[in-house]
């Protein structure tokens, strides 16, 4: 309980965008892909009162979903993985901005907030991992130029960044670091000329591994870690340089004063020591194999230490807006 | 045509009357005509509501982004000549062929075996009919899914083989894989279409053509062209279900390289930013397609009657088959079931039995993952959730379904019914993604809500988007047995003294009954496990069935997921089991009309 005050002082702490809620609660409406939403609507209702609805779906659904509701936002909190969308939206004048809980981010976490404070960051996955079974391919590739060589023809699979929602942060992070779009470009082209395998998402690419269709995954780190819990023979190694792939939380701009607050009070329970508990142990096998950006909260033993992964952070104001036209240039080239 | 359901047309009210010895009308009947009126029009208005609305704000957001939030222009073609070109332009193509592929064999091989099940004396007759039940039930994905699993290197037929099946999968994953699987989905809702007629298809014609020295070759031609509305119906349906299944679009096509529309739509909308004026930009070719093959039966059916079930019917007689003759049928038929319901079933058997991970031996099957499933109360209240609107759908949509039916199946139709006829196989047309994303543009305009139509993101509206779903099957299949069905026997029954209830309920239900509750089985089925409009249409704090499964496969719990599937799939058929087996016990007239032979 001394989590919830912390949580209800957050409301006034917060800076320019808080709103202090004075009204009867009214529903809350949570749209979340994560793999433990279900148990931290059930342990947020417990602990504030709030009445919480929630519509648990995939990444791609649910961004369908509120693009489509656009006109007449029936949302209050957006919960998926990634970045990118939400600088777009926030573009797009659809999020409250000025919003932060008051809690105290890692280094990690601070790298990831907005400069408008128009979005959450809740936790830190990375893309793409490299993912293989450690019986048949003893001696991975240990960088991105490794996997054009013949040594990897016809043996490299990832999934479609159009289907899958973390996979458009591992293309553009692969643009941002080899220099551009046209070095992107080049680079995505030659590993199509190497047998490249396109997969919808993580499960089709993983399934692809387990038959020997391909000998290295390129897929998000959460599902590479959760496979080899499973199937020990299943590693996740990490190629200079992977791309931080945010958790983010995002509150509807059009939403009532009385359920923007209870939204902000969603956002920093979900960062309160409690919150970040749900987080670590709702979804054991899956998305609770994040590291925490919440100082002083450690990340399930399965997961290395983040300073030993070699990571990169793309500003998703440049990449957010350019997802449309990096995965039509993706469907038209490699895929089809 | 028949006037004899629900709503009493003038025709019959006048023959009513005249036919009546009561003498003058009684006040109440002044009222009527009135009530009856009303009574005729709000169907139509629920077809509005729920076909007429969606679809055309989906179809707007093509040429009209603007009004729905969805871009800049109030009116623009670019959407159109962004499909038109490029590798969607392909996927178009690819889309025609593969269902017309899947319609013509899907047509050929419920034609072949309606007249096996009901016309001669092949064995397993109630065997077959339970496969049909399993392979209308068993979602597309999951037919795919088999195939991969026995095709797919380091699968079960290179483990058995000890050699990998290169060539088949070639085939598999490619227009040949589609066009199967996409056609063994459609063959129950043709065999449906085309045993309906046949049952009502007394032998006369077949003796006819007997005494006047025709053979078997000579006998068929006869026959053959009286089915004609059932071949051309199954034709238009297994055409338009095929051009939007998405299942295999997005399983063997894509594997396969082989791009379809209904990928392509769903790709542009799935992705972010949402694509929704290019996606309904390749709605209005879909519906083009459709409009095409809609075309084409009108033309070969126009001005001619096919009513063949009256009073004078005589029941037609089995052809016995000879031990050769039996034995060559049981192998094509069961060859058949083998490979359309038999590889589905192995893939969703294999994926609950065996662990998600690790080496696949004997050993390690196990029932840990249906013990996971039904221990879990998630699992259940979703099931619980799903089963009352698949049952509230399945009424509406045989109630709707029939009206619906008549209306299509009256000669010449009117302009009503030829619009109903399109904006049914428009449902039917486009993927149920793009219907739900309709549903979003037009219920949730801020206009409704300022007008206090708030039914977004209510439980009413995802039944409304069921419906659309299910209403267009439901009135394909009752138009052939209620089309068939000549006003003569209602009105020997009026004349006979029965009110018009009485009448209808004595002359005309055991003649379709059992179409009513076989298109509320497969109304009720298709409901439980549709996932699309449940994604895009759940209530918040609501998680149908399909998606609560949908979460369990893409949480990489396979395992899970698949058992979840196995258990819905029996529960339904035990489920058609009860219910068949009611109306047997219920309606004993219908069970004789069933067994006409």
């Amino acid at each position: 309980m001394a989590v919830l005050s912390a949580c209800g002082s957050s409301q006034s702490a917060g800076s320019g965008g808080s709103v202090v809620a004075t009204g009867a609660p009214v529903p809350l409406v949570v749209y979340s892909a994560q793999g433990y939403d279900q148990a931290m609507v059930t342990a947020f209702q417990k602990a504030t009162g709030i009445p919480t609805k929630l519509v648990d779906d995939s990444t791609g659904p649910l961004l369908a979903r509120v693009q489509a509701e656009r006109g007449n936002p029936q949302w209050g909190v957006l919960w998926v993985d990634g970045d990118e969308a939400f600088a777009a939206l926030d573009q797009a004048g659809m999020l409250v901005k000025n919003f932060e809980p008051n809690v105290q981010l890692n280094a990690a976490g601070q790298a990831v907030v907005p400069k408008d404070r128009s979005y959450v960051p809740t936790g830190l996955t990375v893309t793409a991992a490299l993912v293989y079974d450690a019986s048949k391919t003893p001696n991975p590739p240990t960088s991105w130029q490794d996997l054009l060589s013949p040594t990897w023809k016809g043996a490299v699979g990832m999934n479609d960044p159009a289907v899958s929602g973390p996979t458009y942060p591992f293309v553009a992070g692969m643009f941002n670091q080899l220099g551009g779009d046209s070095q992107g470009e080049a680079f995505y082209s030659s590993l199509k000329s190497n047998g490249l395998h396109v997969f919808q998402t993580n499960g089709d690419t993983l399934h692809a591994l387990q038959t020997g269709q391909i000998k290295v995954a390129l897929i998000q780190s959460s599902a590479g870690i959760a496979a080899g819990i499973k199937d020990k023979n299943i590693k996740t190694a990490y190629l200079p340089k992977v791309t931080s792939l945010p958790s983010v939380i995002g509150i509807d701009g059009k939403v009532s004063a009385q359920e923007q607050a209870e939204a902000e009070k969603f956002a920093s329970f979900v960062l309160s020591p409690q919150g970040q508990q749900v987080m670590l142990t709702g979804d054991r096998n899956g998305d609770s194999l994040y590291w925490p950006i919440v100082q002083d909260v450690t990340p399930d033993p399965e997961l290395p230490a983040l300073a030993a992964v070699p990571t990169q952070a793309i500003d998703p104001y440049v990449w957010g807006p350019k997802e449309g036209t990096v995965n039509t240039w993706f469907t038209n080239t490699i895929v089809h | 045509m028949t006037d004899t359901m629900l709503t009493p047309g003038p025709r019959t009210a006048a023959g009513a009357d005249q036919a009546s010895p009561a003498g003058p009308p009684r006040p109440g009947r002044l009222l009527q005509p009135r009530v009856a009126g009303a009574l005729r029009l709000l169907p139509w208005g629920l077809f509005a509501a729920v076909l007429l609305l969606p679809v055309a704000g989906f179809l707007l957001v093509a040429v009209s982004p603007r009004l729905f939030d969805q871009g800049d222009a109030w009116f623009t073609w670019a959407p159109f000549q962004q499909v038109l070109s490029g590798w969607t332009a392909h996927a178009l193509l690819d889309s025609l062929a593969v269902g017309a592929g899947a319609a013509l064999l899907a047509t050929a091989v419920a034609l072949a075996l309606a007249w096996l099940t009901e016309r001669t004396t092949l064995a397993g007759q109630g065997l077959w009919r339970l496969l049909l039940w399993a392979l209308l039930l068993a979602p597309s994905y999951l037919e795919s899914l088999g195939w991969t699993w026995l095709v797919e290197p380091q699968g079960v037929l290179d483990r058995l083989l000890g050699q990998d099946p290169v060539w088949l999968r070639s085939v598999v994953f490619g227009p040949a894989g589609v066009i199967w699987v996409l056609a063994t989905r459609g063959v129950p809702f043709a065999y449906l279409a085309v045993t309906a007629l046949l049952r009502g298809l007394g032998r006369e014609f077949e003796d006819a053509a007997r005494t006047h020295g025709g053979g078997r070759l000579a006998t068929a031609r006869v026959v053959l062209p009286m089915l004609a509305p059932a071949l051309w119906a199954a034709f238009a349906t297994v055409f338009a279900e095929s051009i939007s299944d998405y299942g295999v679009a997005a399983t063997l096509a894509s594997q396969g390289n082989f791009p379809l529309l209904t990928g392509a739509m769903e790709q542009s909308i799935s992705t972010f930013p949402a694509d929704f004026p290019l996606a309904s930009a390749m709605g209005w070719l879909l519906l083009a397609l459709v409009g095409l093959a809609l075309l084409a039966q009108r033309r070969s059916l126009r001005g001619r009657s096919y009513q063949v079930l009256s009073g004078r019917t005589r029941p037609a007689r089995r052809a016995r088959l000879g031990a050769v003759r039996q034995t060559a049928a049981l192998v094509g038929v069961g060859g058949f079931f083998l490979a359309a319901a038999g590889v589905p079933a192995f893939g969703a058997a294999a994926a609950s039995l065996l662990p998600s991970g690790g080496k696949v031996s004997a050993a390690s099957l196990s029932l840990a993952n249906f013990r996971h499933v039904l221990g879990s109360g998630e699992m259940m209240s979703a099931l619980g959730y799903s089963a009352r609107l698949a049952a509230i759908t399945a009424c509406a949509a045989v109630v709707l379904g029939a009206v619906a039916g008549r209306a299509l199946a009256r000669q010449g139709g009117g302009r009503a019914g030829r619009l109903l006829d399109l904006l049914l196989l428009a449902a039917i047309a486009l993927p149920s993604v793009l219907l739900a994303s309709g549903y979003i543009f037009t219920y949730n305009l801020p206009f409704a809500s300022s007008l206090g139509i708030d039914l977004y993101g209510t439980t009413t509206l995802l039944v409304l988007g069921y419906l659309a779903g299910a209403l267009p099957s439901a009135a394909r299949l009752l138009s052939g047995p209620l089309g068939q069905v000549s006003d003569s026997l209602l009105w020997a029954a009026r004349i006979h003294g029965r009110r018009p209830a009485a009448a209808w309920a004595g002359a005309v239900l055991p003649l379709v009954a059992g179409s009513l509750v076989w298109t509320w089985l497969i109304a009720f089925c298709g409901t439980l496990l549709e996932l699309p409009v449940s994604q895009l249409l759940a209530p918040p704090g609501q998680e149908p069935l399909s998606v609560a499964i949908t979460r369990q496969l893409q949480g990489y719990d396979l395992g899970a997921g698949a058992a979840m599937t196995v258990v819905v799939v029996a529960g339904a058929l035990v489920l058609i089991g009860l219910v068949l087996g009611a109306l047997r016990l219920f309606l004993p007239t219908a069970r004789r009309l069933e067994a006409l032979a």
